[in-house]
């Protein structure tokens, strides 16, 4: 199971079915994989969301061409997406809450889809049987407990040589120009995925990995190459970035996500990401977020500001209960009581069934 | 099956072949993850002898895939509750002087996402509660992992003695397990005693 979903992870790949006995084989083990993913308890299993990413991904690629797609959505916190040989693809939800719009969703599935069409993971395959062993090739990938989630860490959209990458790239962004999306955004991708990675080095105090381009990394372009030619081959070119579209999308999930995010105590990279989608405003949702992060980050002063972020949430709009809480939770630990107490009242008011009632309670009583 | 604890099996390294079973007997007082905090369990149980972290240890009843009661004791602020994977690229969230009990709840589902490499990890109750007579918090939770796919429950009971963190933790299949298991894990739970001697030692 683990090898089939790794194989799965790392192949990609093909139109009219499997030519010889070896793509067969592929094929076959692949199907197997599918079969067990159709079942996990992480597939999203959510039809407008799963519509409207089958949808651009037909607009990216042209209709008869997505038919040859199963798209599944796994929710796991990591940038990745993935095209298995047999027409498997996975889009993970680490990646829904990083693109900021729908053009930038669209550079990533027909990039996937290019890597598909053009057999890569096939070829790929090929090339490791000749020189080895394949199942000694899949224990060679550096992969254990959990293959869905350690793909991730191992950073981005990921599988064969840097030549095939560079080359479902570039015909990403034909299929970009020619469904009318704005080319430039494929470049944007990549240029945040490199600041993220700069955030989360800066706030663990060590040296950012972005373009490091060792060990695992020596198969891919680093993101620094990657977002120049991108934008080498966008030059000149415009379009639209359905940027309200997608955000309609992803709004019945974003609070989810961005709640996934957060546990990861990765909180520079977060704190990246949140700004980076408020780049137009600071929406209520995204101020709740940030007093989330900020209350669970822990430096000098970080639950001074999460109280600021909280109450700027609450003064913006519509925001959860649960920001009621963070502020009363907040407060509580800087020594506010009586204002905490308030706050966690009210949160118990909006919530009164909130599964945490008990110990609210009992603070606010202390 | 090459599966130590539940949280253990996330970490590669963590599995030697050594790892072996000591017999719990019932009924006597026994001191629980090289600490002073003991138990007095009402049946037998398994220990490994394998733990999850360096102050931590692992009792079941089924194989602990099927049920794992584990205590972490004596934690102090700045150190992680559980034993980290990758410190420098996964760090997991840290005790700290004067958490609040939903602090901790947070940590405990902090760690088990990050360690487990789950977002199918929800909290459902938190109520306060005693532990060895200390304040602290009752809580529980419903997880999904990625190698199993198994859907588990999960009840904890954890306090801050001393400004260190005491945790003990049930977790077992959502299916029979856990409804079957739990009144035996509170019971050693709810049997837990922290001398007053123990809040000022450091081990």
């Amino acid at each position: 199971m683990k090898a089939l979903l790794l194989l799965a992870a790392l192949a990609q790949a093909v139109a009219a079915g499997p030519q010889t006995s070896e793509e067969r084989g592929l094929w076959m083990e692949m199907d197997e994989a599918e079969r067990e993913l159709k079942d996990s308890n992480f597939v999203v299993r959510d039809s407008a969301l799963q519509t409207y990413v089958e949808g651009v991904l037909c607009r990216t690629v042209g209709t008869a061409r997505c038919a040859q797609a199963r798209v599944y959505l796994v929710r796991t916190p990591y940038f990745n997406a993935s095209m298995a040989p047999n027409g498997m693809m996975q889009v993970w939800t680490g990646l829904l809450l990083r693109v900021r719009n729908e053009a930038q969703l669209a550079a990533v599935l027909a990039h996937e889809f290019a890597h598909f069409e053009g057999r890569h993971s096939l070829i790929q395959f090929r090339e490791a049987r000749a020189k080895t062993d394949a199942m000694a090739w899949l224990s060679f990938l550096p992969m254990g407990v959990g293959a869905i989630g350690s793909v991730g860490l191992a950073g981005g959209i990921f599988a064969n040589s840097r030549e095939m990458e560079r080359a479902a790239d570039l015909a990403s962004i034909g299929h970009l120009k020619s469904a009318g999306y704005a080319p430039g955004e494929a470049a944007r991708i990549w240029e945040g995925l490199r600041a993220e990675q700069d955030a989360t080095a800066a706030a663990r105090g060590r040296k950012s990995r972005r373009d490091r381009n060792g060990g695992f990394f020596a198969t891919h372009p680093n993101s620094g190459n990657r977002a120049a030619y991108l934008t080498q081959a966008a030059a000149g070119a415009g379009g639209d970035d359905g940027a309200a579209a997608y955000r309609a999308a992803i709004a019945p999930w974003w609070a989810r996500l961005i709640d996934d995010q957060i546990k990861l105590n990765d909180p520079g990279a977060t704190d990246f990401l949140l700004g980076n989608l408020a780049r137009d405003g600071w929406t209520a949702a995204l101020l709740y977020a940030r007093g989330e992060l900020y209350r669970a980050w822990g430096r000098p002063g970080d639950l001074e500001q999460a109280v600021a972020f909280y109450r700027e949430a609450i003064a913006a709009g519509v925001v959860p209960a649960e920001a009621h809480r963070g502020l009363g939770l907040a407060l509580t630990r800087i020594g506010d009581e009586a204002e905490a107490r308030a706050a966690l009242g009210d949160y118990l008011r909006l919530k009164p069934d909130a599964g945490d009632r008990a110990i609210i309670a009992a603070m606010i009583a202390s | 099956m090459k599966r130590a604890t539940l949280l253990a099996a996330a970490l590669l390294c963590a599995t030697p072949a050594s790892a072996g079973w000591k017999l719990v007997p019932a009924g006597t007082p026994i001191a629980v993850a090289k600490s002073s905090m003991s138990v007095r369990p009402g049946e037998a149980w398994n220990r490994s002898t394998e733990r999850p972290s360096k102050r931590g240890e692992t009792w079941t009843l089924d194989g602990v895939a099927l049920s794992d009661l584990s205590f972490y004791a004596a934690v102090p602020p700045g150190e992680a509750i559980f034993r980290e994977r990758d410190k420098k690229d996964e760090p997991l969230p840290r005790v700290a002087a004067g958490m609040l009990p939903t602090d901790i709840v947070a940590a405990v589902e902090g760690s088990y996402r990050i360690l487990l490499r789950t977002s199918l990890f929800e909290v459902e109750e938190v109520a306060p509660a005693t532990l060895g007579g200390h304040k602290g918090v009752r809580f529980t939770y419903r997880f999904t992992t990625q190698d199993d796919e198994v859907r588990r429950r999960g009840e904890a009971l954890a306090a801050l003695v001393g400004g260190r963190l005491y945790l003990m933790t049930f977790d077992a299949p959502a299916i029979h397990y856990f409804d079957a298991r739990i009144a035996a894990a509170r019971a050693v739970m709810d049997s837990a005693v922290i001398p007053a001697a123990s809040v000022e030692v450091t081990r």
